[in-house]
């Protein structure tokens, strides 16, 4: 005859079987001295644990009223809501900033920021103009700040990051870059209204997309930094307008590309710099025949070919402005 | 779905506080716990509960638990800085306060392993067999030969610390 076991009659007794276990049990239990024995023994030591654990209860308290457990949900659901929509915005950020690195490396690779000189005076710019970290950098500050920039009804312009990339990727990576520009510490050049210089036309600030379409894709820019401002004055007739593009750097540095005829920008640079109207000639560039480099006295370094001038302005060692000049003057003559 | 919670807070709310108790071992810190898992139970709402109340409360109360670890780390080294050594709270070391016949059973429970002492807890706060194998990953089979080797090393140990009163209690 087979007795129960210890474990099934502490089964039994907690109501953990079911109902035919029962049955079973309560049949064999009818007719078995020896198992009802172990079953009072097992109900006393349950009894036993009971009265022991019961020792170990805190003092009675009155439960907190559920509804303030309500209330506490609600502030937690809430919070738990907002936790997921910031997670959500700095998943998207994280994206965006990886899509830009992508774009950039992209870039890169394709040789779009590569100088066409291929002049040892390459190098500095290297090291001061970390074209990929900007790159990077530059959609987390598009996120970060677009609503401010349109709230203040300040202009929209576009950082040209990837421009000789396959034209059907370009929209994708198109991330405006809008940097308030109160927000920045620009340099301070001063671009001069009208009147205040010999120039025709006004000067406008308009946004990147627009500068881009009505000069034909022919603002000097350095590939990879994010723009800050575009400035354009309309030239006289059948003269090409004179540009003015803001960069910044990511130690916060601006840089300042000009692009326009060799007279008007050589006067925007005299006056700038409040020295001798015509700029120093520093040397003739080796590598492009027939254009001539000018090194300003505080920051400036221009390029000439035939009529027309492109300059850089900016608080860089001048063998990063000559090396940047020379990569601007190889885009515009690549176009 | 609320109205089933709100009946299980107003029938379950106490167990849960003692379940917790008997983990964290401060009955202000067992209801502010208690009050969480209920609060997280209204914000989850879970499809089973009662279990999943218990669940939460054993991880809240492993939490706090690891919690105490640490104070403790951080209270020995606050010990061997004599400079901060004033600004010691009393710790947690309220165990003292505990009369002797709480104590006995106290030890009595920690001799057992965490898991014979886990499923031992569940059972006293009322959870069925098929609730405490959900909740421990053990088979609905195995609960019972695990209460019973619980309850049995549980009256031992406080049988062996109180001989007299344990055996007095034994055939009472």
């Amino acid at each position: 005859m087979r007795h129960i076991p210890e474990d099934e009659l502490h089964a039994y007794l907690d109501q953990g079987l079911s109902r035919s276990q029962c049955v079973e049990i309560e049949s064999h239990l009818a007719g078995c001295a020896s198992c009802q024995g172990m079953r009072d023994n097992i109900a006393a030591l349950r009894d036993r644990t009971t009265a022991l654990l019961a020792r170990l209860a805190p003092p009675r308290s009155f439960p907190t009223p559920f509804d303030t457990i309500r209330r506490r949900a609600a502030i937690e659901v809430s919070a738990r809501r907002r936790r997921v929509h910031r997670a959500a915005w700095a998943a998207s950020v994280v994206a965006a900033v990886a899509f830009g690195w992508t774009a950039s490396q992209i870039a890169d690779s394709s040789g779009a920021f590569r100088t066409a000189t291929g002049s040892p005076a390459a190098a500095p710019l290297a090291a001061s103009l970390p074209v990929t970290p900007v790159a990077a950098v530059s959609p987390a500050l598009t996120l970060a700040r677009p609503a401010r920039g349109e709230s203040n009804g300040r202009r929209t312009t576009r950082r040209p990051l990837v421009r000789k990339v396959a034209a059907a990727e370009a929209p994708r990576v198109s991330v405006p870059p809008v940097i308030a520009p109160a927000e920045l510490e620009l340099s301070t050049i001063d671009i001069p209204a009208a009147g205040d210089f010999e120039l025709d036309g006004m000067w406008r600030t308009m946004s990147w997309v627009g500068a881009q379409a009505e000069t034909g894709n022919q603002l000097p820019h350095i590939d990879g930094l994010p723009v800050v401002q575009v400035q354009v004055q309309a030239g006289k007739q059948g003269k090409q307008p004179l540009m003015v593009v803001a960069q910044q750097l990511v130690s916060g540095e601006v840089i300042r590309t000009i692009e326009g005829p060799a007279s008007d920008v050589s006067h925007l640079l005299a006056r700038r710099t409040m020295s001798d109207p015509d700029p120093k000639v520093s040397s003739t560039d080796s590598t492009r025949p027939g254009t001539v480099v000018y090194q300003g006295v505080d920051g400036s370094m221009a390029m000439q070919r035939g009529d027309r001038m492109i300059a850089i302005t900016g608080a860089l060692p001048p063998d990063s402005l000559l090396a940047m000049i020379r990569r601007l003057n190889a885009a515009l003559r690549s176009k | 779905m609320t109205d089933d919670l709100e009946q299980l807070y107003q029938s379950t709310y106490t167990a849960v506080v003692r379940f917790l108790y008997r983990k964290v071992w401060d009955a202000e810190r067992a209801e502010d716990l208690a009050q969480e898992v209920f609060v997280r139970a209204l914000a989850h709402r879970p499809e089973k509960p009662r279990a999943w109340v218990f669940a939460v409360a054993a991880n809240l109360a492993r939490d706090e638990a690891r919690a105490a670890v640490r104070r403790k780390r951080h209270l020995t080294l606050l010990k061997a800085d004599p400079i901060a050594q004033p600004t010691i709270e009393p710790a947690a070391d309220t165990l003292v306060e505990h009369d002797e016949r709480v104590a006995s059973v106290q030890e009595a429970l920690n001799t057992l392993t965490p898991r014979d002492r886990e499923i031992l807890l569940l059972w006293d706060a009322g959870l069925s067999y098929p609730e405490i194998a959900s909740q421990t990953g053990l088979a609905v089979g195995a609960v019972g030969t695990t209460l019973a080797r619980a309850r049995r090393r549980l009256v031992e140990a406080h049988d062996r610390q109180n001989p007299n009163k344990g055996t007095h209690a034994a055939h009472s």
